[in-house]
This record gives structure tokens, sequence and C-alpha cells, in this order.
């Protein structure tokens, strides 16, 4: 690995944004192609950034730093990987259920799940069920994610989960829910593909289910 | 602008009701009187200006008196210890340290949860664990029932030595015995002038209430000030038996207490460093009982740290007092607010991590859960530190309405430092916290406990010094007829 995607693993990890940004444009202008620049500096970098994570030696705020400055590299790269044909990131719709405006919870794991390399489209919140499912289709995502706060909001969980079948979605995404009130025996009994306690674990889950 | 924010302290008393009570005291001391059951206590009281009979034992304090011991009262000293990156400093007001209960003599069994007595080898593993433990400043005497019963407070002070270098506090039993821990600490110190200049150990000593100097305290008064190893002068009237049933009546009969304690020490020993140590108590009207873990002996003992602030002298406060026979939710709550309110008193030392039943037993768990609550505490008083980055107008004004500020980068760097993590609690979901095995708070107390014993290794004594420690033991040992073989 050269030199300059060995400090550019580095800043990401300290989430210096401008320098992870500027060793991306060097690390072009030293002729590595897009495609090893976003593997092994980029995601290479984060990789580590989530192990420490977990490990509880690094904080929210650190880990979504890294990912703003893995960010300010993808969108260097993001032009050339386009004309390459390197495989599109894969998709996440995400948003509260409706009547619910309860969204910092759903807000952190959208930043994470981005840190982690899925393209994040966030709905919001007080989400209708018809709006998930449209989104889903035009966007043809790999996951649903769903937040609820309140216990009087989660049935609308079961109800989207309901319409996706209704438009022959189901097969087609996977379903993962979370929130204070939610439990893994509730997304079992709605049908859900998977519950995450927090957003640690929603990334893992996002991994295991679809990468 | 200062950038810190206030030390919080709580007050009870008023200006005038804080003179009401020194009042009191003075008019007590001068025409009550106290008993004196050492000869060299009555004799030193005599010399100073006391109006003593010592056929009664009974010795009379003219006000005068009281006023010139309370001057030469130092006000401020170390605690220091054989690490001196250890050293504890007491002066009014100063910053807060913890210490751990004196002598109990039972332990709750951390396999078992049997309630049996304090052995051997508990004796090494607690010290060992209040050397490891950093919320614990100043470790204090614990008794081993398998050892002799004369002699015991010898063979502690040499087991305290060996399993830690923070500055040890002491308990001893009778004058016959203290005289050869002094000289054990002189020998640590590296001399007897060594240890006045820096005493590794201090003591705790109490007269009985009301008013009665047992020679064992006239004693440790004496000696403290002659080694100039610290003294703390425990006054422990129990409010409905051995003091009035009011807690400003017991307040008021424990501070005159202390002054007594002052005068035979300072007209002995001018200079000698003493810590007022109130510790109100009180008798439990149904069952006879003595009560520790009350919130009205802890709102008295706040009003004896505004005594003691009155006088101007160091002052160690109830910590963590509790009357639970377990460490369980009682005992963690008692000590929580014991150790709360003792901390917002603005004393020096918080007393009574590790203790159960007031300090009658102790436990692995309990001492790892206060380590957590002194820490708590010390975070506690630490505040806030105020300034233009950390009030964060540009970060607000960045994010806006509406918007978050999980990924903004005043965040990302103040999200260190700020605010204090407890080890022990478990803050998780319900499903991580069942597949971890459902642990309840004191079963990962004592899983701390556990790692730590199986890890630290304290600091031993130099190889000379703990040699000559042992030579002198079993020497005195020798001369005090006491048969035991050092292991």
């Amino acid at each position: 690995m050269s030199n300059t995607l060995e400090q550019m693993q580095k800043d990401l990890y300290n989430g210096q944004v401008d320098e992870v940004r500027a060793a991306t444009q060097k690390a072009l202008d030293e002729g590595t192609p897009a495609q090893e620049i976003l593997s092994d500096g980029l995601i290479a970098g984060m990789d580590e950034v989530g192990k420490d994570f977990k490990a509880g030696d690094l904080f929210i705020p650190e880990v979504l730093m890294s990912a703003k400055a893995m960010h300010a590299g993808l969108d260097v790269l993001r032009p050339l990987l386009a004309e390459s044909d390197a495989p599109a990131l894969s998709k996440i719709v995400i948003g509260t259920m409706a009547g619910d405006l309860h969204d910092i919870g759903k807000n952190l794991v959208g930043m994470m799940l981005e840190g982690a390399g899925f393209e994040i489209i966030d709905l919001g919140t007080s989400v209708s069920p018809e709006k998930f499912v449209e989104t889903v289709r035009t966007e043809g995502a790999a996951m649903l994610g769903m937040s609820a706060l309140l216990t009087t909001t989660m049935p609308a969980m079961k109800t989207t989960i309901e319409a996706l079948t209704e438009a022959g979605l189901r097969d087609h995404v996977k379903v993962i829910v979370g929130g204070a009130p939610v439990t893994a025996g509730f997304a079992k009994e709605i049908g859900a593909d998977a519950y995450a306690p927090d957003a640690a674990s929603a990334v893992d889950t996002a991994r295991s289910l679809i990468a | 602008m200062d950038k810190k924010t206030l030390r919080p302290v709580i007050k009870y008393l008023t200006d005038a009701q804080i003179e009401e009570i020194h009042e009191g005291s003075l008019e007590l001391l001068e025409n009550t009187g106290i008993k004196v059951e050492l000869e060299a206590g009555l004799k030193v009281l005599d010399e100073a200006g006391a109006k003593v009979d010592h056929q009664a034992g009974r010795a009379w304090i003219p006000r005068e008196l009281v006023a010139h011991c309370l001057e030469t009262m130092p006000r401020e000293f170390a605690y220091a210890a054989r690490n001196p990156e250890k050293d504890c400093f007491m002066k009014p007001g100063g910053r807060l340290y913890s210490r751990t209960a004196g002598s109990p003599d039972f332990i709750i069994d951390i396999d078992t949860d049997e309630w049996r007595p304090v052995l051997d080898a508990d004796v090494k593993e607690l010290y060992t664990l209040m050397d490891a433990l950093d919320g614990i400043s100043i470790p204090t005497s614990a008794f081993a029932q398998d050892w002799p019963k004369f002699g015991r407070d010898i063979l502690m002070l040499r087991e305290m030595f060996n399993h830690t270098d923070k500055h040890l506090h002491l308990r001893t039993d009778t004058v016959k015995t203290f005289p050869h821990m002094l000289e054990m600490a002189a020998i640590v110190a590296g001399g007897k002038e060594q240890l006045k200049e820096r005493p590794v150990v201090s003591l705790l000593e109490g007269h009985v209430s009301p008013l009665r100097y047992i020679d064992v305290m006239v004693n440790a008064l004496l000696l403290c000030g002659e080694y100039g190893i610290p003294l703390e002068i425990c006054c422990m009237p129990m409010a409905g038996s051995t003091g009035p049933v009011t807690m400003v009546g017991n307040l008021q009969l424990l501070n005159t207490e202390f002054l007594a304690g002052v005068v035979i020490s300072q007209s002995a020993h001018p200079g000698a460093p003493l810590v007022y140590a109130p510790r109100p108590m009180l008798m439990d009207l149904k069952t006879g009982f003595s009560l520790a873990g009350s919130i009205d002996g802890e709102m008295a003992a706040v009003a004896g740290v505004q005594m003691a602030h009155f006088y101007n002298v160091p002052v160690s406060v109830h910590g963590q007092w509790s009357d639970s026979v377990l460490d369980d939710g009682q005992s963690t709550l008692e000590h929580a607010y014991t150790a709360l309110m003792g901390a917002f008193s603005g004393a020096n030392i918080l007393v009574g991590a590790g203790s159960l039943q007031e300090t009658l037993s102790i436990s692995h768990a309990q001492l790892v859960i206060d380590d957590e609550i002194n820490k708590i505490c010390f975070r506690a008083l630490e505040g806030f530190t105020v300034d233009k980055e950390r009030l964060a107008v540009d970060a607000i004004a960045r994010v806006g309405p509406g918007s978050n500020f999980l990924a903004d980068e005043h965040t990302a760097r103040f999200c260190r430092g700020e605010r204090y993590t407890p080890a022990l609690f478990y803050r998780g979901s319900i499903e991580g916290w069942e597949e971890g095995g459902r642990k309840m708070f004191r079963d990962r107390a004592k899983e701390k406990a556990k790692a730590i014993l199986e890890e630290h290794k304290p600091n031993p004594l130099p190889e000379d010094t703990a040699k000559a420690l042992d030579e002198y033991v079993s020497d005195a040992f020798k001369s005090l007829g006491i048969d035991w073989k050092l292991s």
C-alpha cells in the first residue's frame, strides 16, 4: 500500500476532513486507481474506526467525524467510480413512523450507516406507509429502516411491512426496526428481518443482511 | 472571567447559630468540665491553666485556654503517603479525599454471601483492593479475627505497609501497642524526624460520650502530638442515649468534646495536627440499636463541618454510612446520599468506603461500589469549565434551528473530558443485559473486585525496610509477651 493511502487511513481515523479530501486527490494524481483508493484507503480506514468504536475506545461523535472525512474523499472519487464498472453502494431508506417526530436516534443510525459505506435516503419524520413503499420501489432500496420512540406509532411498522408485501416488494427489501420501546420480540412478531438496539448494531446488522 | 464554576457547599447553620453552639461549648467546658482518665492528661491540663481535680479525674477548662489552643492548631498539613504522588493535603475548604471505614470485624464472603469474621486472607485482599481503587485515597485499618486479640493493631499496620503505598489511617486498641505502631511508622518514614515531616500514618481515636476522656484517647492525643502524626478527633455521641435526642443538642455535645480534645492536644504539643471528625449517631428509638445511615445524622454531620470551618481546621465527615446488613440496594442508597451530602459539606475527607452495619462489616463489592460513589462525588465537586468555546454560541449558530449536533465539529472536539462514565453502571438495552447474563449491580462489583485481585500487584516495601519492620515487630511481640509467628 502507498504511503498516501496509509496516511489517509490515519487522517480518516482522526476525523480530518480536509486532509482526507486532499489525500484522495493526491493518490489519484499518483496514479492509484479510484477503486483501490476506496477499498484500501477509505473503507479500510473506516473498518479501523468501526473496530475501535465497538471496543468502546472511540465515541459516536468521533466516528461521525471520520464518516464526514470518508465522504469528503468519496466526493472526489464518485465521478470516477461512476465511469468504472464498480458496484454502486447499497441503498437504505430510513424514517420515523407516521405520528412520530422523534428523530435523533434515526438520524444517528443514518449517519453511522452512511459512515459504513451505505447510501442513505432519509425520509425524515412521520413518514406514511405509502411513502415508505413508494420510495423503496423507486430507489430500488436493499433495506428499509424504521424507527419509533412512541408505543403509539409502533403499529405503523406492521402496516408498512404489510404494504410492502401487497406491493410485491417484500422479497426484495430487508426490513430493520429500532427505537427505545421496540424489542426483538416485537420485530419478529410484525415480520421484520431484524431489530437493532443501538446504532452500532444497526450497522453490523445492515452489513450482515445486505453487504 | 473565572472559568471554573463554584464549589457547591451545603449549609444548615447561620453564623449566629454557629456562635451560639460555640458559646454553649465554652460554658460547658468551664462549668461542667470533662472526665480525664489518664493522669498524664490531667497534668497537662493542670499546667496549661485548667482547674483540675486529680483525685476525681475531672478538669474544668477556662475559655481563654480554649481560645489559645484553637490558635495553635495548624490549618494545613499533609496525610503523607509512602508514595509521595499519593499524598493528601488537608486544609479547610481544600480538595476532597476519601478513606475507608475503620476496623470492620465481619465480612460478606464474596463467594458465598455468608456473613463471617474477617480473616487474615481477607485483610490481604481488602488492602490490595484499597490500593488498586483510585477512588479510595486513604486505606483504614481492618483487623483479622484469627489474629491474636492483643497486638492485632501492630499486625494490621504491617499488613497495610506491605499491601499499599497510600497514606495509612490507623486504629489502635491499647496504650501499650500504639507506641510500637508509631515506631513502625518511623521505620518506614526513615526516622522519627522524617515521620514528623511526612507522617505516613494518621490515627482516629475517640472519647466516650458524654465528656469522658478515656486513657486510650488521652494517650492518643499526647502521643500523636509527640510524633507529629495527624489525629482525627472522633466525636460520636448517639442522639437519645450518649447524647441529647435532638440533632443540634447532639451537635452541641460533640462540639464541646472536640474542643476538649483540642485543649489536651495543643496544651501538650502546640501545633499538633488535628482533624475535626463529627460523627453524630442516632439511637434507634424502637430497638436501642445505633443508627449510622440516617439522613438526620448526616444533616448534623454537615452542620459539624460548618463548626470545623468556623474553627478553620480540616474536617472528615461521614461519607458512606449504612445500617444495611448486606451490600444491596439499601446500603448503596444510604452510601450515595451520605457521600454526596458529605462531599457537598465542604469537608476534606469522606469516610466509610466499604462499610456495612455502620462500621461493623465490610465487603469487597461494597468497596468497589463506594469507589464508584467517591468518583461520582469528586466529579460533582469539579463543576464545569465555562468559556466561550464550551458555551458553544458559534456551534449553536452553525447548526441552526431544527438540525442536530451529532456530526458537528464542536461535538467531536469536546466529546471527551466533559463527563464521567461510571465503570460499574450498565446503561445498555434490556437485550444486551439479558445476553450478558442478567448481572445485577452487586454481581458486577464482585466481578470487578475479583479481576483486580487477579491482576493488581501492590508496590512492595523496599526489601531492607520490610526486613527492619519485621524485626521490629518480632521484638515488640516478644516484649509484649505475644506468641505469634509472622507469615
